[in-house]
């Protein structure tokens, strides 16, 4: 099934289209892709650190603003530009699997942030001190954070060289 | 400004990490082959594409059908390559490192010659 939407991919008007932007095409829009994770993780990584701990001087809902907001554009960024850099070749990744670690991953890391979201300590985050529970409950958000994006990015990297 | 331990900790392991990474394995394409160049002709099954991290064309060789993995696209254009310019069903002969996995029919190309046309792909590792 992954297969056959791989080569879907490849031979949609998406593909067709990236393909034929010139030589430069696939760097450049690898480029976009690496600003993006950038983004995306170097704004993670500063939350999650807070969350669990650091810097502690640094009031919480001052950091969680910006990050939060950096963290989505670098992943709409990573989106836009990664579809297109699939499907390019998508067909030659059918048998690669650092894509099925990579995109289960993804899913795991956006269930967690929305779970946190939605927990009461993040909504509680911004108007008052948190209790203990509460920061604990931050804490393995967070740990739970690092360890999904950076299984997503670790695999996405190895793609190349399988 | 306060200087943390940790960080020059950090700092030299970046470093001693970067220092082993040779540059035959830094580029992920060379890695998987084998050391010795190997020489094949065959008959174009599917012609140079440009798209992608990497060049590519297919061949035909005895019943074997190889990927050839060329260059990064600028570079193979820089060769002399280009999409349609040579044809499927010519005969080519071109020379690179195969995969170190014999089963698979794979090879980094270096050169590729097609008539009197010569590509000098990767002229540095002839």
């Amino acid at each position: 099934m992954i297969a056959h939407f791989l080569i879907w991919l490849e031979a949609s008007p998406l593909g067709v289209f990236t393909r034929s932007l010139g030589v430069w095409s696939y760097g450049i829009i690898n480029l976009v892709h690496i600003l993006g994770i950038v983004m995306l993780f170097g704004a993670i990584l500063l939350l999650d650190l807070r969350l669990l701990g650091l810097w502690r001087s640094v009031p919480l809902a001052a950091l969680s603003r910006p990050t939060v907001t950096l963290a989505m554009v670098g992943f709409v960024v990573a989106v836009a530009s990664g579809i297109p850099m699939l499907a390019v070749k998508a067909g030659d990744y059918s048998d690669n699997p650092f894509l099925l670690i990579k995109f289960p991953a993804i899913a795991l890391a956006l269930v967690n942030v929305w779970l946190l979201h939605r927990s009461k300590a993040w909504k509680a985050h911004r108007g008052r001190a948190l209790v203990p529970h509460e920061r604990r409950r931050l804490a393995l958000g967070a740990s739970l954070s690092l360890a999904f994006w950076l299984t997503a990015i670790t695999s996405g990297r190895m793609i190349g060289y399988w | 400004m306060r200087h943390h331990p940790a960080y020059f900790g950090a700092a030299a392991l970046l470093l001693a990490t970067s220092a082993t990474v040779s540059p035959a394995s830094a580029h992920h394409g060379w890695a998987g082959q084998e050391e010795q160049v190997t020489a094949l002709t065959g008959t174009v099954v599917e012609g140079v594409s440009m798209s992608g991290p990497h060049a590519t064309m297919k061949i035909k060789s005895g019943n074997d059908i190889w990927d050839l993995t060329l260059a990064p696209p600028a570079r193979a254009a820089r060769a002399g390559l280009k999409e349609g310019l040579i044809p499927v069903g010519a005969t080519v002969t071109v020379r690179g490192n195969r995969n170190s996995d014999r089963g698979r029919h794979e090879m980094k190309t270096i050169y590729i010659k097609q008539g009197n046309a010569e590509y000098h792909v990767y002229p540095d590792r002839e």
